[in-house]
């Protein structure tokens, strides 16, 4: 497709003759490495008169050819950028073809889409045009047409600009379900060296903001400060959102202090009265996302991040996202690079670890083992290198415990605790129960037996499992090789 | 062997339940089975009876099971009956046999065969019920009203209906399951009604799928777009949306 829409060095629309259909394709292909693509984190009935609801658990409309949810249209605002962060492949310095919605047409597209049961909401981010503030204030426009105009209903979520004003996020957040800020980049260096124009403060300040206006919101509203967790982190004692004896306060202070006692500085000015709309702040909270494999941070460093995000910040997700290699640049790996995949995979294991099984991150790594293994889940992993804790008889072990089986999930281990009760368990039941036993039975006893007798010693195991998974670790070792024709000359 | 059989609807099945019991209170409940109607595969030596509705003997047995059962007992029975699975309304049957025995606690037996069935059954249903919520799609015809074609395995529309008449309580629209000839029809701000129809009404609304408008081609625009070649998958877009169920897919056509 030529490039029909020009801007000047001070971003003035030239010429811009692009159909709906053209710009949908440019806009949507930009915004694809955004990974955020949820509708989850909040419950809200339709309305007589408006057009759509929302489901707490989210509903996935689509799985693209790359195996990722479609739930939201994603779509950038616009791909005209200001910043050239290297990685970005609309950064000013690539020459792209480039579009902007029209606000308008972007609700029209939004609610005809949605009527289809195409998509569940919308996923707006944008690139930077002139400046952060009026980028902002486009897409705050665009919320409030959806919202007040096109009477809708359902799940918008809204990419904050780092550097906009306090209004306008204040604004967006009112409008908005969700709310995100990318960190991109776990540190403060390597963000310094892969986005010149962005930095740490104008990133974690308006986070900050955002998650005391969150809870002061709550609070206002007669709910607790903090997000809504899964509920089966009440049962865990050592879950990052249990605020423990000890800890209460630093967990909380954070938190508490920006929503009770907020100064100007931690939270973000009222502005719904003079929108005219009663929403409330956020109800499905904020995320943020993380680029991995374009900077040498380990494993440790990304889930202690996480960790930190989590308990001090509220977030509600953390996502993550492989790096793919668009552009060339020194500071890049280079464009052949694989795309690490599996790390980003052991890396959202990680994640549901932290969420809903009560694991910490420094039990998950430590310094000596700053990365995952490559091998073995993250899980088997841990219990792997702590069999003094196992084997555990499933007849009488806690909750908690029964999470950290390999194996065993929250759904299984509920099913356990519940059928215990009235009848002994057998391996046999422990299988239809959904206990994956091929993973499980290296940790457990049930009246006092193992299925089968084996050594209880690390190598053993470890050999086992990783050899029960023989084909997909195969792949794992050969994923770089690349076949060509033997060549006898 | 008597073999109690009835059309597909829940109120006739819960009526083959109570004639079933009635017999077995005789006969002894390893001598009934019950089935589907057109499902069964006649044998030489069993008595078939086939049983019609009856307005009383559905309001018992319903009543029965919540009373002395418990409403979660209820739910399983209900989805079991929305099953394909062939042995869905007899795994009814013989769950209501330990409940009746166990009261509210069965919902927690699960190491009872009758109750791991009736679970498994009900699992099943609701996560189809579940994928059709996300994969049904309308076809607007002229803006006004919006159709959608199914072809569940399990009779889930009209809880897929559920979930619409809460997402879009002011539009017109109908969803059609083309399989068993029957329709939720939702016109705006009302209530929805389930309505049967003849071959002729089907193969007028089968046009409805072939109707395109400028927005399914900006959609399949978009869901092109929106995929990432670096990470092409298949593998795990079929695990996730299997083909099967692609049929009426705008996407997918």
């Amino acid at each position: 497709m030529p490039n029909r829409c020009f801007y000047n060095e001070r971003m003035f629309e030239l010429i811009s003759d692009l159909t709906t259909m053209e710009k949908l394709q440019i806009l949507a292909d930009a915004a694809k490495y955004d990974v955020a693509c949820t509708s989850s984190g909040v419950d809200r009935k339709g309305k007589e008169g408006f057009l759509g609801n929302s489901v707490a658990c989210g509903v996935c409309h689509s799985f693209g050819a790359d195996g990722r949810c479609i739930s939201l249209l994603k779509v950038l605002m616009t791909n005209h950028c200001v910043y050239d962060c290297k990685y970005c492949m609309n950064r000013c310095s690539n020459d792209v073809p480039r579009a902007t919605f029209e606000p308008d047409e972007l609700c029209q597209l939004v609610i005809e889409f949605y009527k289809r049961n195409y998509i569940e909401g919308l996923f707006l981010s944008s690139g930077v045009l002139k400046n952060p503030a009026f980028t902002m204030e486009r897409i705050c426009e665009t919320l409030l047409l959806l919202r007040t105009k096109y009477r809708f209903n359902g799940y918008i979520h809204v990419k904050a600009i780092p550097g906009a004003p306090d209004e306008l996020l204040s604004r967006a957040g009112y409008l908005a379900d969700r709310v995100s800020i990318n960190l991109e980049l776990p540190t403060a260096q390597s963000l310094s060296k892969l986005a010149p124009n962005k930095n740490f403060k104008t990133i974690l300040e308006p986070m900050e903001k955002m998650t005391g206006t969150i809870a002061a919101n709550r609070l206002a509203m007669g709910k607790d400060a903090r997000m809504e967790r899964s509920s089966i982190n009440q049962y865990l004692s050592g879950s990052i959102f249990n605020p423990q004896a000890g800890s209460r306060q630093s967990a909380l202070s954070g938190i508490e202090r920006t929503a009770l006692e907020s100064g100007d500085k931690l939270s973000l000015p009222a502005v719904a009265r003079s929108m005219g709309i009663n929403r409330p702040f956020a109800p499905a909270g904020q995320s943020t996302q993380m680029i991995i494999g374009a900077t040498p941070e380990t494993d440790l460093t990304l889930i202690r991040t996480t960790q930190h995000l989590y308990k001090n910040y509220d977030l509600k997700r953390v996502f993550y996202s492989a790096y793919i290699p668009l552009n060339e640049d020194a500071a890049l790996p280079k464009l052949d690079a694989s795309v690490p995949l599996l790390r980003e995979h052991r890396l959202y294991q990680a994640d549901w670890l932290l969420r809903f099984y009560g694991f910490q991150a420094d039990e998950l790594l430590s310094e000596s083992r700053p990365n995952f293994n490559e091998q073995l889940d993250p899980k088997c992993d841990w219990a792997v290198r702590h069999l003094g804790q196992f084997p555990v008889e499933v007849q009488n072990a806690s909750y908690d415990m029964l999470l950290r089986i390999p194996g065993v999930g929250p759904k299984s281990a509920k099913r356990i605790v519940q059928t215990r009760r009235y009848a002994h368990l057998d391996f046999d039941i422990l299988k239809k129960l959904g206990v994956v036993l091929k993973r499980a039975h290296y940790f457990i006893t049930c009246n006092g037996r193992m299925m089968y007798r084996i050594p209880i010693e690390e190598s053993y195991i470890t050999k086992c499992l990783t050899e029960d998974n023989h084909k997909d670790n195969w792949k794992v070792v050969h994923q770089n090789e690349k076949y060509e024709q033997l060549s006898l000359f | 062997m008597y073999i109690f059989t009835c059309e597909d609807r829940f109120e006739d099945m819960m009526c083959c339940i109570y004639q079933a019991w009635e017999k077995a209170l005789k006969v002894g409940h390893g001598c009934v089975r019950l089935e589907k109607r057109g499902e069964e595969q006649p044998s030489l030596f069993d008595e078939y009876v086939h049983v019609e509705y009856n307005a009383e003997e559905y309001k018992k047995v319903v009543r029965s099971i919540k009373k002395k059962i418990s409403n979660e007992a209820y739910a399983c029975v209900y989805y079991a009956c929305l099953s394909y699975e062939q042995d869905a309304l007899d795994a009814a049957y013989r769950f209501l046999i330990s409940g009746f025995k166990a009261g509210s606690d069965i919902a927690y037996m699960r190491t009872d065969p009758a109750v791991m069935r009736i679970k498994d059954i009900r699992r099943r249903v609701v996560h189809e019920a579940r994928y059709f919520r996300e994969f049904a799609r309308f076809n607007s015809i002229q803006g006004k009203i919006y159709v959608c074609h199914l072809e569940p395995k399990s009779d889930v529309i009209y809880e897929v209906s559920l979930h619409f008449a809460d997402r879009m309580p002011s539009e017109n629209w109908m969803i059609i399951d083309d399989n068993r000839k029957k329709a939720v029809v939702h016109p705006v701000n009302n209530n929805m009604y389930i309505k049967y129809f003849t071959d002729d009404d089907m193969l007028l609304l089968q046009k409805t799928e072939n109707l395109e408008d400028e927005y399914t081609d900006m959609w399949k625009a978009f869901f092109e777009a929106i995929a990432i070649k670096q990470r092409h998958n298949t593998e795990c877009q079929r695990n996730l949306m299997p083909l099967w169920m692609r049929k009426h897919v705008t996407e997918f056509q």
